[in-house]
């Protein structure tokens, strides 16, 4: 088995009367992509933040690339690429500047050349000069994932990735994920549409309020003939009766 | 469509509260009406160095000031959806998904805020006022008459800053225009009566003699300069796109030498680019202290022959601590959670381009030593300003990390805040009413300064950002 790249142990995260992650152990191994699925609220996000140190845990201790998150949060964000849920590339940067701010701030010497790759790989180069407040949902999107892997990190933790995509792009992306992993990196991909899961992802875990419910690999169920959103539906549906 | 209103005015009570505690923020009008109680007992002593009519215009100042510092709202037009309080989705943005006109949104957003600030703000001081005063000696009306002439001046400061910088936002020259009049008509003023233009300001025209014509002329010209400002506001176009050339990469070059330049560049252009540079400094700093500098000129008969120089250096270097306010207003820290940034590197940040900006108020406090002929104490002037200015920047780094707009309604915040600058102030204006040169001794302000932004930074790291 190969070296795990996250390992969390005990992560609990607790808002108020709410807890979004219960007592979670997860471990992911090198060159996974690995399938964080869950229906809204189910603490997806919230697990994402707590590996990438922007949210401390309750209780519990991660470390992702060997690194410890409470411990060098920095030092974990310097090594891996990072799809927030919901933040926007900055209002008043173009998209060219934000990705040249990037390569700035993680200190890549040829962002230029890099920033036209990317514009010319997810087709938007005609809104490299536009501010990111006015760049359509799916521009910005582009825009965000640009920025997580620009850097060519060795794991990326990317939340929704696809959810403003248009089907031509949905497939670009699944492509380019699928080849990355098979370049010797990890993904942890956070996700409810079981579908793309099913399709690109080697491993996976189902999250229902906070709490892992079932954690394996695709390619068992798939030899047990059986489908990730019909096996999800009724873990979920099963734990709700509970 | 009353509903919106409401709506927003409950929202915006939400986004204190979800930061600090409905209790917390409950309690913020109740200092101001504690400070103003309190103080009112110190009344009769004030009298005994200055006189009532100097001391209501101290007031009145102090009034249309804040009226002038809130009331850029013409400068936010259709940024005012996402710009107020960061990344947040507000209710002014989602309410466009409705059968509603942009305008009208605006005007409820507006409306919404006034009424906040003066719940916040002007209300409780008139009431701490009123209720001190059978014990103090004052005749009942003469507290109602400050009330309301003290709200006709914060709405007079708000609606003409809001005026003004609608009018900025169409038309820069229209704007220079008007400067141009206001300033040919006090001066025609000045020259015709013999007396300092700020005497002819309504409300405390009104004060010193109640007339209605005077009322009624207040209140429509209130009422006309926020009708036309918001007749003047442009619904955003959609699909205007403007192109721009990467402005990045060469101002993170030049700015080599700050501690990380890539982020100085980008608070500039932040600044630059949603109007916030030229304007920012126009409507919440040059011109409010114009005007300071107009009713604080009227306190010379008391005060030491350089003492409003001195004491205009004071406020001056206040004001230009709320310019971290600027530079904190663009983004949310969630916009850097996703790169190798700490907070204490991105307060550092804010600290180094929050230096640049001090550029403004040295400049600004030279101009007027020089042109009030007290050149001689220019240079204790502008010493006195920025160490002011960045004392407070430290104290508010310590008090609210990077949402100093925000926990600054936080009750705890609030008097932590205004015994740690009061006690600097007031100590510092009697040095320098004693000996002007003495006041250089305020560079000493440095080391309190760096002691409180490191505490900031090492509470700020600790805990978690919030976000909406």
């Amino acid at each position: 088995m190969t070296e795990p790249v996250i390992s969390a142990q005990d992560l609990t995260k607790i808002y108020g009367d709410l807890t979004a992650v219960n007592h979670i152990n997860l471990t992911v191994h090198k060159g996974a992509l690995f399938g964080l699925l869950g229906p809204n609220g189910s603490g997806k996000s919230t697990m994402i933040k707590m590996l990438t140190g922007q949210i401390r845990p309750n209780t519990g201790r991660a470390t992702v690339l060997g690194i410890d998150v409470q411990q060098n949060p920095i030092g974990v964000r310097e090594h891996v690429g990072i799809i927030p849920e919901q933040e926007t590339p900055p209002s008043f940067l173009t998209a060219t500047e934000y990705l040249q701010f990037v390569g700035a701030v993680r200190k890549i010497p040829d962002i230029s050349e890099r920033a036209t790759w990317w514009f010319d790989f997810l087709d938007f180069k005609d809104k490299k000069d536009v501010l990111c407040k006015d760049l359509s949902r799916g521009t910005r999107q582009k825009l965000m994932f640009a920025q997580a892997f620009i850097h060519a990190p060795a794991l990326a933790l990317i939340d929704e990735p696809l959810i403003n995509f248009d089907p031509i792009m949905q497939h670009v992306v699944k492509d380019y994920l699928t080849n990355y992993v098979k370049a010797g990196n990890t993904i942890f991909l956070s996700t409810h549409i079981l579908e793309v899961a099913e399709e690109i992802c080697s491993d996976f875990a189902i999250l229902h309020k906070g709490n892992v419910l079932h954690s394996g690999k695709v390619a068992e169920l798939t030899a047990e003939n059986r489908h990730l959103d019909d096996f999800f539906l009724d873990l979920v549906q099963r734990s709700r009766n509970v | 469509m009353f509903e919106l209103f409401i709506a927003m005015v409950k929202e915006e009570w939400r986004v204190h509260s979800t930061m600090f505690g409905s209790l917390s923020f409950a309690l913020f009008p109740i200092l101001i009406f504690w400070i103003a109680f309190m103080g009112s007992f110190l009344l009769p002593l004030m009298l005994k160095s200055l006189p009532s009519g100097e001391l209501s215009l101290v007031l009145h100042a102090n009034y249309l000031m804040l009226g002038f510092m809130v009331g850029a709202f013409g400068l936010l037009g259709s940024e005012v959806m996402n710009r107020r309080f960061g990344q947040a989705s507000l209710l002014a943005y989602a309410a466009r998904s409705l059968p509603l006109s942009e305008r009208f949104i605006f005007a409820n957003f507006v409306i919404k805020d006034t009424l906040y600030y003066f719940a916040l703000w002007v209300l409780p001081l008139a009431l701490g006022f009123l209720l001190a005063s059978p014990f103090i000696g004052v005749p009942v009306t003469l507290p109602l008459l400050l009330s309301l002439t003290l709200t006709l001046s914060f709405l007079f400061g708000l609606c003409a800053v809001f005026f003004l910088s609608s009018v900025y936002s169409h038309s820069k020259t229209a704007l220079a225009g008007i400067l141009g009049i206001l300033v040919i008509a006090a001066g025609a003023l000045a020259l015709l009566t013999g007396r300092n233009p700020a005497m002819f300001f309504p409300p405390l025209m009104l004060f010193n003699a109640f007339s209605w014509l005077n009322l009624t002329f207040s209140c429509v010209a209130i009422a006309l300069l926020f009708t036309v400002s918001i007749w003047l506001f442009t619904p955003e176009t959609s699909g205007a796109t403007t192109r721009y050339s990467d402005m990045l990469t060469p101002l993170t070059k030049k700015l080599s030498f700050f501690p990380t330049p890539p982020l100085a560049a980008k608070d500039l252009i932040d600044m630059y680019r949603s109007g916030g540079m030229v304007g920012q400094t126009l409507f919440s700093f040059i011109i409010p202290l114009v005007v300071i500098w107009f009713f604080l000129s009227l306190l010379n008969g008391y005060l030491p022959s350089n003492g409003v120089l001195l004491e205009f250096a004071l406020v001056t270097g206040v004001i230009a601590s709320t310019m971290y306010t600027w530079l904190t207003m663009f983004d949310t820290f969630g916009a850097y959670a996703c790169l190798p940034v700490s907070v204490r590197t991105l307060i550092k940040s804010k600290i180094a381009s929050f230096s640049v900006l001090q550029l403004i108020p040295a400049v600004f406090v030279a101009i007027v030593a020089t042109l009030s002929g007290q050149v001689i104490y220019l240079v204790p002037a502008v010493v006195i300003c920025l160490s002011v200015s960045f004392y407070c920047l430290g104290v508010t780094i310590w008090l609210t990390g990077l949402s100093p707009s925000v926990l600054v309604y936080n009750v705890k915040v609030m008097v932590t805040y205004l015994i740690l600058i009061g006690i600097v102030l007031l100590t510092l204006s009697a040095v320098a009413f004693a000996s002007p040169f003495t006041a250089l001794g305020a560079v000493i302000l440095f080391v309190p300064a760096t002691f409180f932004a490191r505490l900031g930074f090492a509470k700020w790291e600790a805990s978690e950002q919030p976000g909406f």
